[in-house]
């Protein structure tokens, strides 16, 4: 059993370090006239996110555009996927030429020189028409690697009936969000769902009252949460956890909808696709989840309209009426892999990713753009329009090369978790601050 | 292995007497699992140690030249308060929970040796359950059983049993908590087979013996006291041996319940603190040797007692 248990964890650690070790040369070879060399390239899209109409799109046009060449997209998980890009990137006979990254986890790769440096496509590509938070993401030292590939904004999901019955308006500051929240909170239910871990969404207070996670300040990043302006928003986080959540300090941003469908909060925070979750259950038609008749999908339509009259959805309000809060962006960038045997073709995809067309496409299935000219395909029901307001306005965290360590060590879930808790927030931010110039410098 | 011990002597002798095989033939035999252990085992470490002493991060592994760093790895970590209170947490955590599943474990064997077979058979089957469900599954349920919003603990507590308090109660946000909570499904999980291979240690003791004692007088408390456990203490101090090793690198479980909403620096052990250096190789290789150094430490007595015994 001991040699067994060893020899399992031996060769799970060989597995891992022999995918480690790293090809010696990168065979960079740009084409010298024209036309590159036909050959078969592999994109990674991650998750489901981008639907099986655009990857077709994606395939057959690269194949018209690139004759003898073929492109094959290969679909990856989201979790585990920073461990997975470090080994496969690193391997010349392994790599995507095309990936796709969270936001946040791009810097790690830029610093690293995993990426190709596509700096001279930047105007070819879309210019300053780019999401600007985004291109940030993808920079290091002056070079753009990585450049947007779209962005799901996050908003507020309320319940109708329940505002109605408190007598509450759709709230125009983000003070009056506070207020309304407070007179939404009863003994069982929730004004305003904030779980205790959950940053994504509290950045946003931090971002609206112009305070910053870490700031770049002669040489050296440095934890900015205890920043006069940081703490403004902060202690406004405290009293909502306070005094306008039952949610628990140790739950996560993961599936707000869940006590929203069980009458357990009248609001939510979430990216703008969360309406495809929400079940309330006086508009439920119990249809069976393999039930593909057109009678079920009836009846499922029925329902999700059913659902979307009862909810609400509104960007989360600024500082003064008729302003909308900085919010945080989710979303994903795309980039050329620096060991890619094939760059000339890479960046032929890359072309038809960025082309008006496909653009366009992105939008129409709710996904904003990576190109912001593009962004009115989303269509104007409410959900883009609050979409697109929340998303125009939101910023990423830091573009710090190390940036990844402080998720790696969930230093913002702790401190979140601390001022959920009740902790004093400055001590809390002080204390946090120290462990996030320690992660990024 | 430990069971050899208690067979009766009179094999040795013989096996001495009969002939040699060719030794060739038993160092091929030696082959297949050398070759295994040297690429399974002795390539990580030998790589894991040379990594160590080098500046080996991402940029390191995208062709960039690796720079000696000497002992700089080593120094950072343990100059580091909070390494120390790392691995002080897991001593502490590996010794408690090796002694509670002792404990149990051994209760456990001597409770199936004495109990009917039907009761004998139930135990069975039950351990075996909780020995053979896979970890991740069982920390699911787990997770569930104590989610301070729909766990069915916080129910029961606050429901069953009238504290109205616990409605609400978070059982993984404070340290202590969060280690009690640990505790308890790693020693769920280890028990099985401490109490297997305890019962199976009671079942070679010579009923003999046991009947000569009696008649000698001695009561049922003497018997288990000074005949049984003295006679199951090479199986016992292997047991423990591997819970030692096993309780300090555990990972599994903490991982998924700091996932579930603890605070992460609050309760890292040394196995998650590791795993965090997931960029920075060299830091996460030079932990990792301190690791086997500790383990080293905490088992190097019994691993000398049982080569002794070995020996004899």
């Amino acid at each position: 059993m001991k040699i067994l248990r060893f020899a399992a964890v031996g060769v799970a650690a060989a597995l891992a370090l022999t995918a480690c070790s790293s090809g010696d040369d990168t065979s960079d070879q740009p084409s010298d006239n024209g036309t590159p060399e036909a050959a078969t390239i592999k994109l990674w899209l991650n998750g489901t996110d981008t639907p099986q109409a655009l990857r077709d799109y994606l395939t057959t046009t690269f194949e018209s555009e690139n004759p003898g060449s073929k492109l094959v997209i290969e679909e990856q998980d989201w979790s585990g996927l920073v461990p997975r890009l470090q080994t496969a990137l690193a391997s010349e006979d392994q790599t995507p030429d095309v990936v796709e990254i969270g936001n946040t986890q791009s810097p790690t790769f830029t610093y690293a020189g995993a990426f190709a440096d596509i700096t001279g496509m930047y105007d070819e590509l879309g210019g300053d028409k780019l999401l600007p938070g985004f291109v940030e993401a993808g920079k290091a030292d002056g070079k753009l690697y990585s450049v947007p590939y779209y962005s799901g904004a996050r908003a507020v999901f309320y319940n109708k009936d329940m505002f109605a019955a408190a007598g509450v308006e759709v709230p125009t500051t983000l003070a009056d969000f506070t207020t309304a929240a407070q007179k939404l909170q009863t003994d069982t239910v929730s004004g305003f769902w904030f779980p205790g871990q959950d940053w994504y969404n509290g950045a946003a207070w931090i971002y609206t009252n112009g305070g910053d996670l870490a700031t770049y300040d002669g040489g050296e990043w440095k934890g900015a949460l205890a920043s006069e302006k940081s703490l403004k928003g902060l202690d406004e986080v405290a009293t909502l956890f306070k005094t306008a959540t039952h949610a628990p300090a140790d739950s996560d941003s993961n599936e707000p909808w869940v006590p929203f469908n069980a009458g357990q909060a009248a609001m939510f925070s979430a990216p703008t696709w969360a309406r495809w979750s929400i079940d309330l259950p006086q508009c439920n038609k119990g249809v069976a989840k393999d039930d593909k008749s057109d009678a079920a999908k009836a009846l499922l339509a029925e329902q999700q309209a059913c659902n979307e009259e009862h909810t609400g959805i509104f960007p989360l309000p600024g500082l003064t009426a008729g302003e909308y809060a900085t919010g945080f962006a989710g979303g994903s960038n795309i980039a050329v892999a620096a060991k890619s045997k094939h760059p000339e073709l890479a960046k032929n995809l890359l072309r038809i990713i960025f082309s008006g067309d496909f653009q366009n496409q992105l939008g129409q299935n709710g996904l904003i753009p990576g190109n912001t000219e593009y962004a009115s395909s989303m269509g104007d029901d409410v959900y883009a329009k609050a979409a697109v307001a929340a998303a125009l306005n939101a910023k990423l965290t830091p573009a710090a090369e190390n940036w990844a360590t402080v998720e790696g060590d969930r230093i913002l879930e702790d401190f979140f978790q601390k001022v959920a808790s009740g902790a004093d927030v400055k001590q809390a931010a002080t204390d946090a601050d120290k462990l996030i110039t320690d992660a990024l410098n | 292995m430990a069971v050899t011990t208690l067979e009766v002597p009179g094999d040795g002798t013989t096996a001495t007497l009969r002939r040699r095989r060719p030794q060739l033939g038993v160092y091929t035999l030696l082959v297949p699992a050398s070759l295994l252990m040297a690429v399974a085992l002795g390539y990580p470490l030998v790589r894991q140690f040379v990594i160590s002493f080098q500046e080996y991060g991402l940029r390191q592994q995208f062709g960039q030249p690796a720079e000696w760093v000497g002992l700089a790895n080593y120094t950072d970590l343990l100059s580091d308060p909070y390494v120390w209170t790392v691995i002080g947490r897991s001593i502490a955590f590996c010794l408690i929970n090796a002694a509670v599943t002792m404990v149990i474990g051994i209760a456990f064997a001597v409770l199936m040796a004495r109990v009917g077979a039907a009761a004998r058979m139930t135990l069975q089957v039950s351990l075996l359950l909780a020995w053979g469900t896979p970890v991740l599954a069982s920390m699911t349920v787990w997770q569930w059983l104590f989610d301070s919003q729909y766990g069915a603990i916080n129910w029961v507590l606050s429901n069953v049993l009238g504290f109205e308090g616990m409605a609400h109660h978070s059982w993984i946000i404070q340290p202590l908590s969060f280690y009690f909570v640990a505790t308890v499904i790693v020693v769920w999980m280890s028990v099985p087979f401490v109490a297997f291979s305890v019962y199976a240690g009671l079942l070679q003791v010579p009923e003999e013996t046991m009947e000569a004692a009696q008649l000698d007088g001695a009561s049922a408390r003497q018997r288990f006291w000074n005949i049984t456990m003295p006679m199951v203490r090479p199986v016992l101090s292997v047991v423990l041996l591997l819970q030692v090793i096993w309780d300090l690198k555990v990972f599994t479980q903490i991982y998924v319940l700091q996932r579930a909403g603890a605070p992460t620096r609050d309760t890292n052990l040394l196995g998650t603190l590791i795993y965090s250096y997931a960029k920075e190789f060299s830091k996460a290789g030079a932990l990792a040797t301190i690791m086997l150094v500790i383990t080293l430490a905490l088992t190097g007595f019994y691993i000398r007692q049982m080569l002794k015994e070995d020996e004899l």
